[in-house]
């Protein structure tokens, strides 16, 4: 153990607070990034529903800054940098630093009962290399010729130099690469941490819900990020090194050719996972939040825990339904199909436990309870409607159109963000030592369940009628020029929720700094981060404690009539 | 409990729950609301009628994949609301305490999903292999006198097609080329090779329900039957640069007389044109099967 080589608490504000290697700090830079990205992208989502509802209309206030050579108008080029970079932002800026960066650093040594992580140097590492990935985004938005116009998916042959010119979609490609080498890193640290650092006495039965969750999210970063990786270094050297490992000989006359379908099995190898790296985290907090709100224990702990794992076995092997539409041979399409069905059924344990986790509970509606009970209804929108598109004979129809948008939206968008939100109104009090105010996080869950709702509903209307995604202007073909309306209506919810997002805004910020100074266990649960003080000490724990019992031994009779919670370090009584 | 009333004893008390009546009326107007909706969107804002043999496939296990998971969302809505609104937190009041270890709820979640995947999944399983080997993949044969061959090269921002001709023969002068507009007979068989001079691009019928991608560098294939004369939509559906938008064309479906008229006279008007010089119009390439 660590125990003995305890260095003193730097006092530099660099050593402190820019270079640290206290995972604490570490969270709340990935926190802050997140959500400053989370920001941007979103911004980003407002000028691409504005162009859809009005298109060539100047985009109001912001666009003479953004798009001043247009007068405001976002020409086609633009907007496919702004869906790109929306996809690029949310996913590998956004929600992987807050879900991942942030709880994962936050929750795992506190609630395992270890001072840092294994390795603090690495955990240091991984957050300014996805610091260096963001800031080569950043860049590529400012060069010459534009950044990614080639989607988040980058298909080649677009994302090589016979679709798209410039340094942008190198840049976007070397950002994406740094990206996952941080996950990477990050990875093998949480790994690591959870099998050697768990406290005395903590069997792997006893952590909390949201460690197995991250546990693994973390095994599917190690496996699938350096396939991604990988990918993008070959579309790096086709890009700038004349290799041609994705354009076929037939474009390039006399070169040997390359295959632009490798790219696509590689890209869905690792992005199918990477849904499930968004949402397992979710899951995990979703269900301790759920236990911990509910005043009763998670129902069938390992059941879930098992449909969780079974989730992440199951995640590396249907990748195929991505790719339905490419030519892929029936055999092959068919077996994904199928695999992809079995998928549903871990899902559907994980509902099933949750519905009866709540039932007959005493539920205490807390804005993080709100966000897990929205999740529920988010995902179970989103799922279901997966259904559609895991079965080949429909998504011929549906692929590429806005129908997925609004399923893939609902699932790892909606529900990743609502698992974010949770826990950021759970661990708030923890991390900042205030509480959240608890009715502007009332306001914020209602103008966010109802306008994503709309929104991602919508579009499934739009997408059985047939709108294709990424087309800048619907109404230039006259057979979609009769649903326009439908672009209209969504773009007007979609603005609701983006004004939502406003509440969340203020409501952080203001209580970050003047809110309620929080006690050290407010919402009365038993894991080990609630039962330190409020702020966290330098190194967590002084002494590392024993653990008795489980995470989720609410209402149980033997507490007695006083008290529906026992500290994990705390022994049953008899 | 015996088991099997217990597998079902949430179910029970939830309908239980509904009994009271500030739950069962928004319960009953949310459902009616919904199904009337769900028809009324596809009637008004759903895609047109579908036109081709597979469309109706398409249409129908689409239908039958909405009720299902309407069903089960409203199930799932139910679990959901009647503890929200139920078991909210009293003083005095104490959660029941389970861990949800026993036998018997291992085996309630076992036979629901088991259940529940049989329902959802592996009903519409079935359905979609019997459709897509009865109506997608199954090509027409080789030698089949009835079909139409049609080359389909995309590029940024056109459709090229390429028919045989009169003589039946892709590569030789008489091939009709037409750009974006794509002109077939009713009631026959259309089978199509596609592929790209440059990105991806994708061939979409909205009204035929059918679409494939055309990758540079292979020939990709589809086939497709048109039950009705008339002029559909052709659009592009993978990204393929900033006009992608504006990838779109026509397909005009002409009856089996017309069709042979204007073939003959395509044709006719192909081999008055032809230039063997001309580089740009010599694209065909070998039928794939």
């Amino acid at each position: 153990m660590s125990g003995d080589h305890i260095h003193p608490e730097p006092t530099s504000f660099l050593k402190k607070h820019v270079f640290s290697v206290d995972h604490k700090v570490i969270a709340k830079q990935f926190l802050w990034f997140g959500l400053f990205w989370l920001l941007i992208g979103g911004m980003m989502a407002m000028m691409i529903r504005w162009q859809l509802a009005n298109p060539g209309a100047p985009f109001p206030v912001l666009g003479q800054l953004f798009f001043p050579s247009t007068g405001g108008v976002i020409d086609p080029a633009a907007y496919n940098t702004l869906f790109t970079m929306h996809g690029t932002i949310m996913i590998f800026l956004g929600l992987t630093p807050v879900l991942i960066g942030a709880f994962g650093n936050w929750c795992i040594p506190l609630m395992i009962g270890a001072r840092d992580m294994i390795f603090p140097l690495l955990n240091m590492l991984s957050f300014w290399t996805v610091m260096l990935g963001g800031a080569i985004g950043f860049y590529s938005l400012l060069v010459p010729l534009g950044a990614s116009e080639a989607g988040w998916t980058g298909y080649p042959t677009l994302s090589t130099t016979v679709g798209t010119q410039g340094s942008g979609e190198t840049l976007w490609a070397i950002a994406v690469f740094f990206i996952g080498a941080s996950s990477i890193m990050g990875g093998i640290n949480y790994l690591t941490t959870i099998i050697r650092l768990r406290a005395p006495g903590m069997k792997w039965s006893d952590l909390p819900l949201t460690i197995w969750g991250i546990f693994f999210t973390a095994i599917l970063n190690v496996l699938f990020l350096p396939v991604i990786g990988s990918a993008m270094i070959l579309l790096v050297l086709d890009r700038m090194f004349g290799t041609n490992f994705y354009v076929p000989a037939s474009i390039m006359s006399g070169a040997t050719g390359g295959d632009p379908i490798l790219y696509q099995h590689l890209f869905w190898i690792f992005g199918h996972p990477e849904v499930y790296i968004l949402i397992l985290p979710a899951w995990g907090i979703v269900s301790d939040l759920l236990s911990f709100f509910a005043r009763k224990p998670a129902f069938a702990y390992r059941v879930t825990v098992g449909a969780m794992g079974a989730v992440t076995v199951l995640s590396a092997v249907v990748y195929g339904h991505h790719m339905f539409t490419t030519g892929l041979s029936a055999m092959l399409g068919e077996s994904f199909m199928l695999l992809t069905m079995i998928i549903s059924v871990p899902g559907e344990i994980l509902f099933l436990n949750w519905l009866h986790t709540i039932w007959k509970g005493s539920l205490r509606m807390h804005p993080p309870m709100l966000f897990s009970l929205g999740l529920i209804f988010v995902f179970g929108l989103g799922g279901l409607t997966g259904i559609y598109l895991a079965t080949i004979s429909t998504d011929i129809y549906l692929h590429d159109t806005y129908f997925v948008v609004g399923h893939f939206h609902l699932t790892m968008a909606a529900s990743a963000l609502f698992g974010a939100f949770a826990g950021v109104y759970f661990w708030f009090p923890k991390m900042f030592g205030r509480m959240m105010n608890p009715l502007l996080g009332k306001i914020h869950f209602w103008a966010s369940i109802v306008p994503i709702t709309m929104v991602f509903c919508t579009m499934f209307v739009s997408g059985y009628a047939g709108m294709p995604r990424r087309y800048y202007d619907h109404t230039s073909a006259e057979y979609l020029r009769d649903i326009q309306w439908l672009n209209e209506f969504t773009t007007l919810w979609a603005f609701l929720l983006g004004a939502g997002q406003i509440v969340f805004a203020w409501n952080f910020i203001r209580s970050r700094w003047w809110g309620e100074k929080a006690t050290s266990n407010p919402w009365e649960v038993g894991t080990l981060d609630w039962q330190m003080p409020t702020p966290v000490p330098h190194y967590n724990f002084k002494e590392i404690p024993t653990v008795h019992t489980g995470p989720h031994e609410f209402s149980n009779p033997r507490l007695g009539p006083d008290r529906d919670w026992i500290s994990q370090t705390e022994e049953m009584p008899a | 409990m015996s088991p099997l009333s217990r597998l079902f004893s949430p179910f029970v008390s939830a309908v239980a729950a509904c009994r009271a009546r500030w739950l069962a009326t928004p319960a009953a107007l949310l459902l009616f609301s919904a199904a009337v909706s769900a028809q009324e969107v596809t009637k008004r804002w759903g895609p047109t009628e579908p036109v081709s043999t597979y469309g109706h496939r398409f249409d129908s296990l689409f239908n039958l994949i909405t009720l299902l998971i309407s069903v089960s969302f409203f199930i799932v809505l139910i679990l959901l609301l009647v503890p929200v609104i139920r078991d909210r937190a009293k003083p005095g009041k104490r959660a029941s305490f389970d861990h949800g270890n026993s036998l018997h709820d291992k085996r309630f979640t076992a036979i629901v999903s088991v259940i529940v995947f049989i329902v959802l999944d592996a009903l519409v399983l079935v359905i979609a292999m019997r459709d897509l080997r009865e109506g997608f993949w199954n090509d027409p044969l080789p030698n089949d006198p009835e079909v139409v061959r049609v080359e389909v090269l995309g590029q940024q921002w056109s459709w090229n097609f390429r028919l045989a001709g009169t003589d039946g023969e892709f590569g030789t002068p008489d091939d009709i080329i037409t750009i974006n507009e794509l002109t077939i007979p009713v009631d026959r068989p259309i089978d199509m090779n596609l592929t790209s001079k440059d990105v991806i691009h994708s061939f979409f019928l909205p009204d035929m329900r059918v679409k494939r991608d055309a990758n540079p560098g292979a020939v990709n294939e589809m086939w497709f039957e048109s039950m009705a004369t008339g002029s559909f939509a052709i659009l592009c559906a993978e990204l393929c640069g900033f006009a992608h938008y504006q990838m779109h064309g026509e397909v005009h479906v002409l009856s089996e007389a017309d069709y042979d008229a204007w073939e003959a006279e395509a044709s006719r008007l192909a081999l008055l044109g032809y230039d063997e010089n001309d580089a740009e119009a010599q694209w065909a390439w070998a039928w794939q099967e």
